[in-house]
């Protein structure tokens, strides 16, 4: 129990909280000299001139690093005295910022995390439809420019059609392929259709009129889990982060009473 | 006061971990789709996409109000349902296969960075008071971007927005965790994303804007950062190219757009600083800058009436955006004109190659959206708008829509945005971007028309009955190649298939120019097929308008007119032996109602009747040209055409 509870992100949102709350508690007013210094270490210096190289594409010189460390320093002193003047305090941007950081922070433990098997496949149970593949079908066409001469081809043992840039013979083409190429009313149409040695119609198209064989039709399908992995796993977690920061936030609002007069 | 430094101090922690997260990423998805996927023998389809895609990153995006991030934009543009900012829920009818999210190089993130900042952190006077705007309510977080635009067009942008090392810390994370999000939503065969960003350079407000865009995933994409470029020069972003290429094995283009808000300035017939072109320059641009993006939301850009009087539907989507630069700030006079439109460019490419033996503008055509709102949305019945200020509600048609303070552009002026249509073996990051580089890709006004050309020297009508796209590709060259002159008139292989969810076909058209023996630069458009006319007799040019039966108030139209497919093999009249030539095909539509119409519909508008009238429109599409060149000479650039 202990040990599933030291897994969870939330509780590490928490104990974390905690934590920062003790120490402040305990710190005292930040009156003493001694809050006045401010350390940059070597590593810091180190991300400064890769900052720099990064962009320019070559290191700084060592006038280009020490101005980069006086602006540092200037950002630093003047930010924690800021803090010492709360001219933080009734600024809705920090206000909103904080917020974020927060909603963030809650999120965050999720962009890390890698969900168990038993999570993703309970994702997965909750989503499938997201994964669906539309049917298949192998159909021949022949298309005609009115329903009038679609009509009259009907009876004809192989129907001609006349000349058009689209496929006579389709085959294993999925739904949404079917749409793309002949449009949405057709692929509507076509999926209603039962496999038949006759031929069919006439399907109304975005060009005309059809008439249609259709030899073989698949259902739509969802893939098994191991095919979609990926794209779960992705979905997953953009879903996590968000269900997180909710979770985290009603956990917080639980704990307050808020009158709205 | 100790809470704060407390929340700083657990999310410096939660920052450094997060640096640590695993790639989620497979390695196919993070490549550039090279045996990923099975390949078709020839390109088989048009995959659909928009190269200029702006999100809540971009700093005017943000400024303008979005709050759709990267992520968004790729699951809309993938097809599926979000919510954009403004509250409405906002789906593709048909997914696109490929997008690149283009938010600005220059301060990358910084008005978010600005927006979220503590108040008291914005030191300059200016920002500060574009920080006010931003939080006083969305109009005037609007008019603060107004103002910025107009500042980076006068070079007047605070030192704080455009240092680069300054910003390069958080273009970095920013970056980084971008490019790691298109691997994972990159999906070779299915759907492509590809690392880009726009590049905004924009002397006196005049637009060179272009969009850059990686051929590959984040292993080499994470060696650079997006290259600034408010006060560069175009060699600069070459050499960050060249660099690019050089380090890391990759590819990257760019590509050019809102030449029509340049004020003559993104065709020039000079180098850059004024003096003659060098070779060098021509040869850089035509490697670097395949293809250009002719048209979308603020302006169609193929060419303005006055440069081609004689061409019946010459103007499309010119109106207010001829009115002068991006921001208004400079208008536009008629001589500068063909520096500013694609079809005079591809002239002056002419000129200026047999001068310099290299022809600077050789290239291919696409559409894109430019959306602002992280809403890849290209058709009129479902336009979000350029940016989330005019996001679908009553008053965004009517009201005027000037960047600076000056009166003239207005909501109704915006198109809904285009598309880029690229002919490729089969969807992916290195597929996709080779027919950009080799300009076989064309540009639409939004609809999904599917355009074919060939160009050759013994097509006949016989090759129809058979397979004539394997003919073409076989016995000549596709758009955006090049031929060889043989002293015989070229002949085309042209197909355009309607959209099968949009409108009719009314007319193909060639678009030819050419250089004439006093070394002047002509034009000329040939009606090649149009569909039936209701009284049709004669066939002979100029060919009858086709109709119209666009319902105004109910925004509806009718497909009784016009054609599903439209075919022609078509043989230059013209030719002269030695001339150079290049040869588009034009696509136009049936006319239809624009979104104007169909917001005035939804809203119940009373539009003025030149409002309406201007909003029936005949929708088009633009094939990248093919080339005709005098024998190759030694010292000829190499044919561009790989079939490697």
């Amino acid at each position: 129990m202990i040990r599933k509870l030291l897994r969870d992100p939330l509780a590490h949102f928490l104990i974390a909280g905690a934590v920062i709350w003790g120490v402040l508690a305990l710190a005292g007013d930040p009156v003493d000299p001694e809050q006045r210094k401010i350390t940059l270490s070597r590593e810091q210096q180190a991300g400064l001139a890769l900052a720099f190289e990064r962009t320019m594409g070559r290191p700084p010189s060592d006038a280009e690093l020490d101005a980069r460390i006086a602006q540092w320093e200037r950002e630093e002193v003047l930010y924690r005295e800021a803090l010492r003047l709360g001219l933080d305090e009734g600024d809705p941007v920090v206000k909103r910022r904080l917020a974020t950081k927060m909603d963030e922070l809650a999120g965050a433990q999720a962009e890390l995390a890698q969900p168990s098997d038993a999570e993703l496949r309970d994702y997965y149970r909750d989503h499938g439809g997201d994964y669906e593949l539309g049917g298949m079908l192998d159909f021949e066409q022949a298309y005609f420019p009115t329903e009038d001469a679609a009509r009259s081809a009907m009876g004809q043992d192989r129907p001609r059609g006349d000349a058009i840039s689209l496929p006579r013979n389709v085959a294993r083409m999925r739904s949404a392929d079917i749409e793309r190429i002949f449009g949405i009313d057709f692929a509507e149409a076509m999926m209603r259709l039962g496999v038949s040695p006759e031929w069919q119609g006439p399907v109304p198209s975005g060009y005309g009129w059809h008439l249609v064989r259709i030899s073989r039709r698949e259902e739509g399908s969802i893939p098994p889990l191991e095919l979609v992995r990926d794209k779960v796993e992705r979905d997953w977690r953009s879903n996590t982060i968000q269900a997180r920061r909710e979770k985290a936030y009603q956990l917080l609002r639980d704990a307050y009473t808020i009158e709205v007069e | 006061m100790r809470h704060l430094l407390g929340l700083g101090v657990a999310s410096l922690i939660l920052a450094g971990c997060s640096n640590g997260a695993p790639g989620e990423a497979t390695e196919q998805q993070r490549g550039d789709g090279t045996d990923a996927i099975e390949l078709a023998e020839f390109p088989d389809r048009p995959y659909w996409g928009d190269t200029h895609l702006h999100t809540d990153v971009s700093v005017d995006a943000f400024g303008f109000g979005v709050r759709l991030g990267p992520e968004d934009a790729l699951k809309f543009a993938r097809g599926e349902e979000v919510t954009a900012t403004t509250g409405m829920s906002a789906r593709l009818s048909r997914p696109l296969d490929f997008l690149v999210i283009a938010d600005h190089s220059d301060a990358m993130g910084a008005t978010r960075r600005l927006y979220d900042a503590p108040r008291m952190m914005v030191r300059d006077p200016t920002l500060r008071r574009w920080y006010d705007m931003m939080h006083e309510s969305p109009e005037q977080s609007t008019r603060a971007v107004a103002e910025l635009i107009t500042a980076a067009a006068n070079d007047e942008i605070p030192e704080a927005l455009r240092d680069p090392e300054r910003q390069a810390k958080a273009t970095r994370e920013l970056w980084d965790r971008h490019i790691d999000l298109l691997d994972r939503y990159n999906e070779p065969g299915k759907f492509t994303a590809f690392a880009g960003f726009e590049w905004t350079l924009m002397p006196g407000g005049n637009n060179l804007h272009r969009v850059v865009m990686f051929r590959d995933g984040s292993a080499k994409t994470g060696e650079v950062l997006p290259y600034p470029g408010l006060d560069g020069e175009v060699t600069g972003l070459w050499d960050y190219m060249d660099a690019y290429e050089e380090s890391t094995g990759g590819k990257v283009l760019a590509i050019p757009h809102n030449s029509n808000l340049s004020n003559g300035m993104m065709f020039e017939l000079t180098g850059p600083d004024g003096g003659a072109m060098s070779a060098d320059y021509a040869r850089r641009r035509a490697a670097r800058e395949p293809v250009v993006e002719a048209t979308q939301i603020k302006g169609d850009s193929e060419t303005h009436p006055f440069l081609s009087p004689n061409d019946e539907f010459a103007g499309f989507g010119t109106a207010g955006w001829d009115l002068g630069n991006l921001p208004l700030t400079a208008k536009s006079t008629p001589d500068m004109f063909a520096g500013s439109y694609v079809r005079s460019a591809l002239l002056r490419g002419l000129t200026l190659e047999e001068q310099l033996g290299v022809n600077p503008y050789a290239f291919g055509m696409i559409g894109s959206t430019d959306s602002h709102t992280a809403l890849a949305t290209g058709d009129e019945d479902n336009f979000f708008g350029k940016h989330t200020g005019n996001e679908p509600r009553e008053g965004r048609a009517m009201e005027g829509q000037n960047l600076g303070t000056r009166v003239g552009r207005f909501g109704w002026h915006y198109l809904a945005g285009g598309y880029a249509a690229a002919w490729a073996r089969g969807n992916t990051r290195a597929e996709i971007f080779d027919a950009f580089m080799r300009r076989e890709v064309y540009a639409t006004t939004g609809p999904r028309m599917v355009v074919r050309l060939f160009a050759g020297f013994d097509f006949s009508d016989a090759d129809w009955d058979g397979d004539w796209v394997h003919a073409g590709y076989t016995r000549g060259v596709p758009m955006g190649g090049e031929l060889e002159d043989r002293g015989k008139a070229p002949t085309f292989l042209i197909s355009a298939l309607k959209d099968p969810d949009g409108a009719n076909l009314d007319r193909v058209q060639v678009v030819k120019g050419w250089v004439d023996a006093n070394g002047e630069a002509r034009e000329k458009v040939y009606d090649v097929a149009w569909s039936a006319r209701p009284m049709d007799a004669a066939s002979d040019s100029p060919v009858s308008a086709v109709g119209d039966t666009v319902n105004r108030k109910e925004a509806t139209y009718e497909n009784s007119i016009g054609a599903a497919e439209l075919r022609k093999t078509w043989t230059d009249p013209d030719y002269v032996r030695g001339q150079r030539a290049f040869y588009y095909v034009r696509v136009i539509e049936i006319p239809t109602p624009t979104w104007v119409l169909f917001d005035a519909k939804r809203f119940g508008l009373n539009l003025p009747e030149n409002v309406i009238e201007a909003n029936v429109i005949q929708e088009r599409a633009y094939s990248s040209p093919v080339w005709l060149r005098p024998r190759k000479t030694p010292g000829d650039a190499p044919p561009i055409m790989d079939k490697g």
